[in-house]
């Protein structure tokens, strides 16, 4: 690797660094209580991780994030992909999507708070909720792109019409609908987080306003830091998947090379 | 609408329209009309009592300025598209919609992107059960065949548009259609590959003798591969006449570009295009 290369590599490391410098300075020079330095964060990371109910409610986030990401994929790619080819599909799911989409997902957690209670239902639904409409609309997108012609291709080798949305949309729509869910995986990690903020049970977002509550500033910084690198790595691990699936459609010369 | 043979003996009237021998015939088109609607309560006729008879291992082109309605006469045929009216027939059923039988070359090439040059040209033959060993074999025969042996783990975006087109001509010839829809497949590529394509498609088609429907708005081109041309017409789009071309085959390019026969040909035809033009006006 040449030199470039390795400081492309290590550029995001450098501006976490540079950042948990400006931390540091910051808070040294305003020396409030409600704002612990980064190293005080840092150092309450362990306690936290090595607390064994706290990580329970850390995985248990993880747990409803990743049911209700499924979820969402599972739902959305086929409703998108027919929205793409037929046109009843889409001119009913359309207006309907136009509808949801700006209102926050959010924003109807304590009505389904009141009709689900608090428990896990409510928050694998809301976060199916918000990760569906970017996924829906990313696999519309791709679907509708794909080329008549392709699909002409299909039919005259023989391929029924449910055969060529398995075997030609679908993977032609690929990259588009993995872009989606890329938004809908950082989506996910949000509304978890917010939907522990509401309905404050377990969770990591529990964790984090409890210590609030608690004026443990430490812990609160602690767990912003543990979100905040959750949401690296899945991110990055997802990347990488990503581009394992759809290096046909990567321009030639355009290899990862940072961490993503 | 008339029907002119440029050749002057008895055998070429044969091959026109009027005494066709329907036993013989691979693609019959009977009254067939196709009407497009348009914005508000217009529509368009893209294709006007269409009637016309090819015979089974015949070469032939469709040539017409745009707008004339030639490729949506081969989609007719293609079963992709369905006339308002009249009925098309492959080997005397009438079409219903696409399938084997007939295979479809396109301008776009509408490769599978995410498929290697193999992995493409195999796609027909895995759709219709055929064990992979076996389809890898014939696929990596039909890749030589084009001249593409070597290129077989390439994916579509790193080829040129003249192998793209070699790997969908191997790709639809995998699957062995009975007639070959080509749809200006030369249209998008540089004179010199056109060429070279144009020489390995009459090389391949010598081998197979299958049916060829041909679209093109080059001339020279339908006169150089066709055994008959069908000149049309716009607005209605319709057949304005249909040329025999009488010239011998093996056909080599160097040869015709100085035949006398080959050029009367383009002359003639280009003055049937241009009368239409005027007819517009």
């Amino acid at each position: 690797m040449t030199a470039r290369g390795v400081l492309k590599t290590l550029s995001p490391v450098f501006a976490c660094i540079g950042l948990l410098c400006v931390w540091q300075i910051a808070s040294l020079r305003l020396d409030t209580e409600s704002f612990p330095t980064a190293l005080e964060a840092i150092k309450a990371i362990p306690s936290i991780l090595g607390d064994k109910g706290s990580l329970l409610n850390i995985l248990d986030s993880i747990r409803r994030m990743a049911i209700g990401l499924v979820l969402a994929v599972m739902f959305a790619i086929p409703l998108g992909l027919l929205m793409g080819r037929i046109k009843a599909v889409a001119s009913f799911f359309n207006p309907l999507m136009m509808i949801i989409y700006p209102v926050p997902k959010a924003a109807l957690m304590p009505i389904i708070m009141l009709w689900m209670g608090v428990g896990d239902v409510s928050k694998i639904l809301v976060i199916f909720l918000g990760v569906s409409l970017p996924i829906i609309y990313h696999a519309f997108q791709g679907s509708k792109a794909v080329e008549e012609k392709m699909l002409w291709s299909g039919a005259a080798m023989g391929m029924s019409a449910p055969m060529r949305m398995l075997r030609i949309v679908l993977p032609a729509a690929l990259p588009e609908i993995l872009t989606g869910c890329r938004t809908g995986l950082v989506l996910a990690l949000i509304t978890m987080i917010t939907s522990e903020m509401i309905a404050r049970q377990s969770g990591a977002g529990n964790i984090l306003f409890n210590s609030l509550d608690m004026a443990q500033y430490d812990t609160v910084f602690a767990m912003i830091l543990i979100i905040g690198a959750m949401g690296i790595v899945f991110d990055a691990a997802f990347e990488k998947l990503r581009l394992s699936l759809v290096r046909w459609s990567q321009p030639r010369d355009d290899m990862p090379l940072s961490f993503t | 609408m008339k029907v002119v043979s440029l050749r002057s003996d008895a055998h070429a009237e044969s091959g026109s329209l009027s005494d066709r021998k329907p036993a013989s015939a691979m693609i019959e088109i009977d009254h067939v009309s196709q009407r497009f609607e348009t914005s508000g309560r217009q529509s368009h006729l893209a294709l006007s009592d269409i009637n016309l008879s090819i015979d089974d291992g015949a070469f032939v082109s469709i040539l017409g300025p745009s707008g004339c309605g030639k490729s949506t006469l081969l989609y007719i045929v293609g079963g992709f598209v369905n006339p308002t009216e009249g009925v098309a027939k492959v080997k005397g059923k009438p079409i219903t919609g696409p399938g084997p039988d007939r295979g479809p070359v396109f301008q776009e090439f509408a490769l599978f992107p995410w498929k290697n040059v193999l992995g493409n040209v195999m796609y027909g033959l895995r759709q219709q059960g055929v064990k992979k060993a076996e389809a890898e074999v014939r696929g990596r025969k039909l890749l030589e065949m084009v001249g593409l042996k070597g290129y077989e783990n390439f994916y579509p975006k790193e080829l040129s548009g003249g192998m793209k087109q070699r790997v969908a001509i191997a790709r639809t010839l995998a699957y062995d259609p009975a007639v070959l829809l080509m749809d200006e497949p030369f249209g998008a590529l540089d004179a010199h590959t056109r060429t070279r394509l144009q020489n390995d498609l009459l090389d391949i088609w010598d081998r197979q003798r299958k049916t060829v429907l041909f679209v093109t708005h080059s001339v020279e081109e339908a006169v150089y591969l066709s055994d008959k041309v069908i000149v049309m017409s716009r607005s209605p789009g319709s057949i304005k006449q249909i040329v025999d071309i009488d010239l011998p085959r093996p056909r080599k390019r160097a040869d015709l570009l100085l035949d006398a026969r080959f050029q009367k040909y383009i002359v003639d035809i280009e003055k049937m295009i241009d009368d239409g033009g005027k007819d517009d006006l």
